[in-house]
Order: structure tokens, then sequence, then C-alpha cells
């Protein structure tokens, strides 16, 4: 064959032959394409959907996108996408759009028990206000709540949250990312200081071996995957390694399958590391230089509530476990404890507190884990012989430890969702830095992300209820003080105390103590753990739920409210993937009917509030900060006056449209001929999409968090840029010299972060030297235990539980769901269950079955015939994307308590022919 | 739970093309969104197969839109999943050159771009289909026989 990438280009896009290489916006290409396509304008942007960020080219005509590409030129996917990813331009005209507010009302007047009602966007705000003061009087900002998102834009996610921290003084704020990788974010603070991923995508280029723990990355990461495929497919040497719990399609390219019982790769990882040492592998001239040990108390909990109050009675025997449990014989071993001891979880309050060991208190710590112990515990799939399951942890071991391999760990939720995520994190740069493969091109343990901005929103911008932007928190003082220099907000305007998270915020509902709340760009009420509690607090409690969304879903079924929002390509934004790559893009299309951008609805609703309301001295119950009362909040409307302000200028004014931001105008030639509904609806003549991102800006820019101009993004040339970006130049390896400008000259690797770098030391019982020891510079090998799920089969609930999402659809499925293509792929999601469990309830294929868990039951059609999921018995998989098939409803909503990420990959329900 | 009557169309009232404010009575949540009912009721799914038993049995679809992947008509049970080591779909789709003919029915042949490695060598067409691309199911899928749950206008 001849035929040549020029020859493609020349050919219709049509063509099938040329079906996925794509138009690149090359000069050349643009002319190339211009002759076939010459009334489509194609523009670049960032797919919708996962986390991995693929570049993809938008073409639109007459105000409708008419096809998009995978974007040929982009280093993340060179011009391939998933099957999702084709229909970024489809998602967006499902006939179902929400054109206009929908108000529950009854003749005429609000109604919680009223049906939905079209209104203007002025009567949804007057609503909204309304009951917004009716709630913030009574209970003050803790009584009021925003629930965010992982595929924020970042300019959206920033807007949110100054309006909640700087206008409201709430720390209520948390995004559906808490459930997606807030064990990653709690894993990299304790063990570097510092969030996100040092390594990057090219790692796999650069790799020999590549472990995937709890990652279905064929499924979930397309693209990586096609990378890895890549990689592995064209060199003999690379080998893949899958640890999963069942079966899947990352098993189907791997050279080692380790199927492993739910929980236990935390007993797998020390093994790996008893081994290292054993073996006398440790990398001492790595870890004397750049590395301490370090531990932290084992009786955490369960991230339970404390109390059965609102329990289930079927719920209660689980609940009971957050105070004490019975430690088992596995449990005994891992933690050299005795078996049957009643262990009180006293450090349920304090589960992140961690002090230095020394190398010997590690070494006696992972001397239990050898490998009779460790293949006994772990085996997960009762038809594999346990010698076969030992050759197989004994060849993993030899992956990590052979000297002259490079290796390179994913992960995301199996490590993330877990009851012991933060640790389990840990346990993985454990290893890699014992091994000094940490920081290096293909050598590196890489925590993927989920979302299409979980990274890049949700972790940077810190949408969360204890999170500034750049890494920032709101506990501590230096941190609140140079982000009220930023935002010119007085002295002690922002709330110390950590509001509450995403699972808590649904408690909260439950117990009357939010009484409002605003979800945006996500549906958690079909998208958070033992979802019959929360349905039931929506509509039963005396609140008020708005739900902003582009499509009806089960969020939208229970709001009082319902504000149509814009998607992505009908406003600007940005993105930023797992590798620390921030991408942006133009609006392309406008949003339909009266749909409009979550900025545009931020920054509306702010227009509606004095300073005087929420300035003043505020109840925050509990608060105990030595800058503040107790209790409370002070009024700093003195203050505000002597900057300048007054006690009647709007939230509006002061945070957003303010002399600062207004001098970034619109029109603005890098829009090209972009239109900007935001703006235009605003009607006062300022970028506020610019404006939002360089103001966040400030934040990151000399702090290891650097992002680039605004502009910069927005050349046609760029793809993206992986931060910190110095000097306009990306960053590839973190805490490499080579590679990162904050390295130190001459240290060669450093792991600057600044987070829990002063330390008491201790043994494996406790804190014995209370003087701090400075790390600066080094990163934590923590020991962490072994600890059993908090719930497991029994003879009642008799199979594990794990739920996910698939390849076809993403997340909830409300947008995926409305492409006939894709719906038609994956129309329900189907119950993965072993034959001969399927035997054993009189249930065959395509049969109905009941699945029933302490918290709920659903029906499901069952499907044994393994396809994509292969079940070892006693375990069912149920992909959470259909509403029909209300997988949440049974799934158990116990969190990592260090991180307050629910573990959706492990509860005990039972299986029964409906 | 008791499911209101309304006069106009789901569809309409949420496109946008009528507003719901001319409704005489406003629209149950149990009548929105992919299931049609409350969020506390337990709906019964129904099973679904794939359409085209055998390959070249039915018809090829058209693509959603130009440049998107072709779907696949016919059920790939018994040629999944794709391994390393096998790849079925690979032996009827594989580059016709080398497989020297068409195999059963009238495949749908693996274009030169499955041949040419965009990240190292995007101006070569090699001789075998890239790493990249092995997957095939990353990007085609089969199709069940269901109705879409809602018009999409793209």
């Amino acid at each position: 064959m001849s035929i040549t990438r020029r020859d493609f280009l020349k050919t219709s896009i049509a063509a099938a032959t040329a079906a996925s290489v794509g138009i690149s916006l090359s000069p050349a290409a643009k002319a190339a394409a211009g002759k076939i396509d010459k009334d489509w304008r194609w523009d670049k942007g960032v797919c919708r959907f996962c986390g991995v960020g693929c570049g993809i080219q938008i073409a639109t005509k007459n105000d409708r996108i008419v096809a998009t590409k995978a974007d040929p030129d982009s280093p993340v996917n060179r011009g391939l996408n998933c099957i999702k990813g084709y229909f970024n331009g489809k998602i967006l005209y499902g006939e179902d759009r929400l054109t206009q507010p929908l108000l529950r009302m009854k003749n005429g007047k609000f109604d919680k028990k009223g049906d939905f009602m079209a209104v203007s966007w002025e009567r949804a705000f007057d609503e909204m206000e309304k009951q917004f003061k009716k709630a913030y009087t009574e209970l003050g900002p803790t009584g009021v709540a925003i629930m965010g998102s992982g595929q924020y834009t970042v300019q959206e996610g920033y807007a949110s949250a100054k309006l909640m921290k700087a206008g409201f003084r709430s720390n209520n704020i948390d995004p559906n990312a808490r459930h997606c990788m807030a064990s990653a974010v709690a894993g990299f603070i304790q063990t570097f200081g510092i969030d996100e991923p040092a390594g990057n995508y090219d790692d796999i280029e650069h790799t020999d071996t590549m472990v995937l723990w709890g990652a279905n990355m064929a499924e979930m990461h397309p693209i990586l995957w096609s990378r890895i495929a890549d990689r592995r497919l064209s060199n003999d040497n690379v080998r893949v390694v899958n640890l999963s719990t069942y079966s899947n399609m990352s098993s189907d390219l791997a050279d080692l399958e380790i199927i492993f019982k739910p929980q236990t790769d935390l007993a797998i990882q020390n093994y790996i590391a008893r081994e290292i040492i054993k073996r006398d592998a440790v990398n001492w001239d790595f870890v004397k230089k750049h590395c301490v040990f370090a531990t932290g108390p084992y009786d955490i909990g369960y991230g339970m509530r404390d109390n059965d109050k609102f329990a289930f009675a079927a719920e209660k025997d689980t609940q009971a476990k957050q105070n004490k449990i019975k430690l088992d014989a596995d449990e005994a071993i891992a933690q050299r404890r005795k078996a049957g001891e009643q262990v009180d979880q006293t450090n349920s309050g304090s589960a992140g507190k961690h002090w230095l060991i020394e190398f010997e208190n590690f070494k006696q710590a992972v001397e239990p884990y050898t490998l009779d112990y460790v293949a006994e515990l772990a085996k997960g799939d009762t038809d594999e012989s346990l010698e076969q399951f030992k050759a197989k942890l004994k060849q993993l071991a030899d992956l990590y430890i052979e000297p002259k391999r490079k290796v390179v760990s994913f992960w995301t939720m199996g490590f993330n969702q877990h009851q012991r995520g933060t640790w389990v994190n840990e346990q993985a740069y454990m290893n890699h830095l014992l091994l000094g493969k940490q920081a290096m091109p293909g050598n590196g343990a890489f925590s993927l992300t989920g979302q299409p901005s979980a990274c890049g929103t949700a972790r940077e911008v810190g949408t969360f209820a204890h999170r500034l932007p750049a890494d920032m928190v709101v506990m501590n003082p230096k941190h609140r003080a140079m982000s009220e220099d930023i935002w010119k907000l007085p002295a002690n305007t922002l709330n110390p105390k950590v509001g509450s998270h995403i699972t808590k915020i649904m408690r909260d509902l439950e117990d009357g103590s939010v009484k409002w709340l605003w979800v945006q760009v996500c549906n958690p009420f079909q998208g958070t753990a033992n979802a019959n509690h929360w349905i039931t607090a929506a509509r039963e409690m005396d609140n008020f739920i708005v739900v902003a969304d582009a499509y009806p879903g089960v969020s939208t079924k229970v709001a009082d409210l319902v504000l149509p929002a814009a998607m992505i390509f009908e406003k600007w934004g940005a993105y930023g993937n797992a590798e620390r790559r921030t991408q942006m893009w133009r609006e392309q299309v406008p949003p339909p009917g009266e749909a409009r951008s979550d900025v545009w609805q931020v920054l509306e609703f702010s227009k509606r509030f004095k300073l005087k309301e929420v300035w003043d001295e505020k109840s925050i119950p509990g608060l105990k900060d030595k800058d503040f009362a107790d209790n409370t909040l002070p009024d700093v409307l003195d203050a505000a006056k002597q900057m300048g302000y007054s006690a009647d200028d709007t939230l509006y004014d002061v945070l957003f449209a303010n002399a600062e931001n207004k001098k970034f105008k619109w029109p603005d030639p890098i829009a090209k001929d972009h239109d900007n509904h935001t703006v235009a609806i605003l009607g006062d003549g300022w970028f506020a999409e610019k404006a939002l991102f360089e103001e966040y800006a400030r934040f990151g820019r000399g702090h290891a968090h650097d992002l680039g101009p605004f502009d910069l993004y927005m050349h046609d040339d760029v793809r993206g840029l992986r931060w910190p970006v110095v000097d306009g130049k990306e960053t590839t390896w973190r805490f490499n010299e080579k590679y990162d400008p904050y390295v130190t000259k001459g240290s060669g690797i450093e792991f600057y972060g600044k987070a829990f770098k002063a330390l008491p030391t201790g043994d494996l019982n406790g804190v014995t030297g209370k003087d701090k020891v400075d790390l600066s510079g080094k990163a934590k090998i923590f020991f962490r235990p072994y600890a059993a799920a908090v719930e497991q089969p029994d003879e009642n609930y008799d199979m594990w539980l794990c739920t996910g999402r698939v390849l076809e659809h993403w997340h909830s499925g409300t947008m995926t769901r409305r492409v006939p293509e894709l719906h038609r792929a994956v129309p329900a999601a189907l119950l993965y269950m072993h034959p001969r469990d399927a035997d054993a309830r009189g249930l065959k294929r395509n049969d109905v079955a009941w699945l029933e868990s302490r918290r709920g039951k659903i029906k499901a059609v069952v499907e044994t015939h393994g396809g994509r999921n292969r079940m070892p018995p006693g375990t069912v998989f149920v992909p959470w994307f259909d509403e029909g098939v209300f997988i949440n409803k049974l799934t158990l909503d116990a969190t990592c308590p260090i991180s307050k990420q629910t573990d959706f990959k492990k509860c005990a329900i039972k299986v029964y022919k409906a | 739970m008791k499911t209101k009557i309304i006069t106009i169309t789901l569809a309409a009232c949420f496109s946008g093309l009528m507003t719901m404010a001319q409704a005489e009575e406003g629209i149950s949540d149990s009548e929105v969104g992919l299931s049609k009912e409350s969020v506390f009721e337990t709906p019964t799914p129904s099973a679904f197969e794939y359409k085209g038993v055998m390959p070249g049995t039915d018809p090829i679809y058209d693509r959603a839109y130009p440049g998107a992947p072709p779907q696949i008509p016919h059920n790939i049970e018994l040629m999944t999943p794709v391994r390393a080591t096998i790849n079925y779909c690979m032996s009827c789709h594989g580059n016709a050159e080398e497989v020297g003919k068409q195999l059963q029915g009238t495949p749908t042949p693996i274009p030169p771009s499955h041949y040419t490695d965009q990240r190292n060598t995007p101006d070569k067409v090699g001789k075998k289909v890239v790493g990249a691309r092995y997957v095939c199911t990353q990007c085609h899928v089969p199709q069940a026989d269901v109705k879409p749950l809602v018009n999409n206008t793209f």
C-alpha cells in the first residue's frame, strides 16, 4: 500500500478510508480540508467524558455541531477517540434537553408537592433567592450547600467556590469528585505534601512494565489503553499485569491477571514491600536521600455516621461497626493483634494523623505479610489453585523488583473507592519509593483520574469542603490570609471550619441541618451510595433542592427547581486532565432555548446578595479556632468599608465584576469569530471566563502550580500544557531536576511539596517523641496494614457487589444514553454473575433477578456468559449508568475515613429470582 | 403511583417547542427522564439481543456522521474478547491484500488509517494494524434491537 497521510487529508473526510485519520488545523491541512467542507468551521476542543482528556476537533455549521474528530495533533490521543468520544457532538442534541427553568408549583406558587411548571429565569431566581435567604437566616452558612463536579469547567468551579467561600462564608461546597479521587488526593498530600502525579502519559511509551491495580483501563481510560496496547504489542519485553476482583477487558491484553478478594490489595502490596526488603532490593541511595518512614493509627472507623438514628433496621449491624469491630483472624495477623479482640474505633475523628518511624519498625510491620499468609487471604477466585495464585504473586513481585525493569503502577476507582483508600494509595508509593522507581520517565506510581476536570477544577481550583485554590486549605491561617489578599476580602471573612463533604451533605439533608442545595454539573442523587435515604430526604424534608442540568435525570426528578444548563461546547471553558494538562475551548454553538452556562447562573445569582447580608456576624456551630470567637464568624463590614466597599454592594460587584476583572474586555480578538452567550447576557462588557481564569491563576503562580496565560492555551498550535508552566514551558516529570524547574539545582530528586512536612517521631504503636522533625524535600514511605471490609458477605447477604462504569456510557448516562448508537450498544445495566451462582439461584441468562442489600432492592437482567466481565463465584458486578437499574440504592455509604471517599466497590447483597 | 394525563407530548415540552406555561397543569417528576416513573419505583428491565446473528446477514449501518466509526452490524459474542493472542475481527476484516480474499459475506475492510502509527510514523502506512487500534471494540460496537430512549436531532 502506498497511501500517505497527505493523500488521506486530500480525501473527503466522508470517505471510509480516512475515517479516523482526522483533519489537522495546520494551514496545509486546513487548505486541503477547505476544498471539501468549505462551509464547516473547525476549532479545537477537548473530550467531555473521562479523565484522559483527549483532544478533539469540532466542526460547526449554522450554529450546529456537524462533526467531531479525534485531534491528530493532540499528544494525548493522536487522532484516536473511543466510542464515546466520537459522540461529543451528538450528546448536545437529545430531544428532551432542558430549555426552560422548571419550578414545582400549585396554584401559581412554589409548592414542594407540586408539579414542574416552566417559569422565567427571573421567577426561578426569585424563588431560589427567597428559599436561600430563609435557610441562611435560620441556619447560617452551614445550612446551605453546593454539590459541584469534576466536570465543572475551571471557571465554573472557581466562580462557585468563590461565591460560597468568599461570599456566603460557607465551606459546604463539595464535588462529585469526592467520590472519584479524594483518596488519591489524601495519598498525594500525606506522601508528597502536594497533590497530583509526578509523571505523565508519556510514561507508557517509556516503561517496560505496567501494573493495573483496580483500574479497568480498557473500558474506563480507553485511549490510554490504546497506548498501552500499542506499547505491549510492539515490544515483546513489555509486561502488563491486571489486578482486579474479577476478570475484565483489561485482562484480555494482560500477561498476568491476578484476581484478588475485595480489600486484600492492602495485603498484596505489603507482601511486595516485604519481598523488596527480604531480597535486599531496597534502593538505599534513593531512600536515604529522599524518603522517611511513617505510619498512623489503625482504628479509624469506616466513615459512616456514629449513631443509628437514621439507619434502616437492616442497616444497624453494619453501622454499629463504625464504633467497634471484632478483629478477624487475618486482621489480627496483619495488625499484630489477637483474633476476636474487640476494638473501639477511637481514631475515627483523627484518622489522618501520622508520625515518623524507623526502618526497623517498618520492617517489623511488613514481616507478617508472607507469601503463604497473603496468598491464602487474597486469592479471589475459588476455582484457582493456591499454588498458581502464589506463583502469580511471586511473579508480580519479580516484575517490580527486577532492577533493569521500569515500572508504572496505574490505579483509579479500585484504590480510590476503598474503605482504606488513602492507605492503599500510599502503599503504591511505598513500593515505588522503596525501589527508587518514582518521578522518572517510565518509572512511577501513577494515580489516574476519572472525570475530565477532576484534576483541573475539583482539585486544582479546590471546590472541596476543606480546600482553597492551589492546594491551600481553609484550616490554615496563612492560606486563608493569602486567599483573602487575592480576593480582596477583609481579614477573617473566610470560614476556618471544614464544611460537609458530599456524602455528609446528603446526611445533612436527611437530618435537616442543610435546607438549601444547588446541584451543578453532576447527578448526585443517582451517584451517591445508599440512595434511598437521600432521595427520600430531598422529597420529604423541609428543604429546597436546585438542580442545574442539561437533561432530566434522577437529580432533576427530586429537585424543586430545575435550571437548564448549557453543555460543554455551548460555553467557553477549560479542563485539566490526569497528567496535569490544562486545555481550553471556545464556545462553538449557542445553547438551546433559555439554557445558560453555569458561570452565568452563579454570577447572576450573586447579584441578589448585598454585603450586609453575608459579611455581618454569622453563627457557625462547632467553630473553634484561635483567630475566631467560638461558633462565630465576625462582622467584617467595617473592615470592608475601610477597603472601599459599601454594605450595599452586591456580591457580583465585589467578587466578580470588580475593577480588576473588568479590565478583561469583551470582545477579545482571541475569540476570533466565536460568541460568548455568558458575556452577552451579563451585558456589561467584561470577558468573564478569561478574567476568572487569570484571577484564579494568581493562586498557583510561584507556588509550583503555575498556569500559563489564558491566551497561550487558546493558541492554534497549543494542545494543552502540563503545569507547572514556567516561562511558557510545561513540566513533564515533577520532582526531577532534569524536567522540573522547582527542584533545587544539584539535588537530582526533590519532593518539595510543603504539607505535613514536620512530624513527631514514634513507633508502630504511636508517638513517642513530641518534637517535630523537618522533612523538607522528602517523601514518606507509609506502613499501612490490611483491614477487612466493614461489610462482607454472610449467610443472608451472601455475595459481593461491585459497581462501576462501562466503556460506552458516561457516568449516570444522562448524555450518552441519549445517543442512539451508544444506547443500542449497551441498552441497560446487566447483572454480571458466575454461571454457577446463577444456577444455584435458579437463574439463567436474560432472566430478571432481584438484587437486595440491607439498604434497598432493585431488579436487573442476568448476564452469565461473561463477555466483558467474567465474575468469580461469589461476586457480582452491576454498572451504575442506568437509572432504571438504580444500583446505588444498594451500595453502602462507608468511606475512607481520611479522604471521605465512598467505597462503591464492595458491599454485601443477595440475588434471587424475580 | 398515579400518572397524570397530560395533553402535550413530553418532547414538545422539553425541547422548547411549546412552553410548559401553556400546559394547564405542570408535569410530574415521574414523567421526565429516561425512566418514566418515580425514583421510588422499581422498574422491571427487559432483556435485549444484538442484531445480526451471523456476520453478513444484516445490512450495514449508516455512520452517525462523516468520519464517525461504523457500528458493527452483527453479534460479536463469539468473536470477543479481543485478546493479544487472537483477534477474530481481523480474520474477516483484516487487510484484504494479506488475507488474499474476502471471507464470508462482504466484510468492511479495515482502512489504511488503522495501519498508520499516528504517534511515531504518521506518514507511513504499515503492514500490520497498529497496536493503538488493535482493540476494535473501543470504537466499534454492535447494536441491540432496541428503540432509542429519546430522539436525537444531531
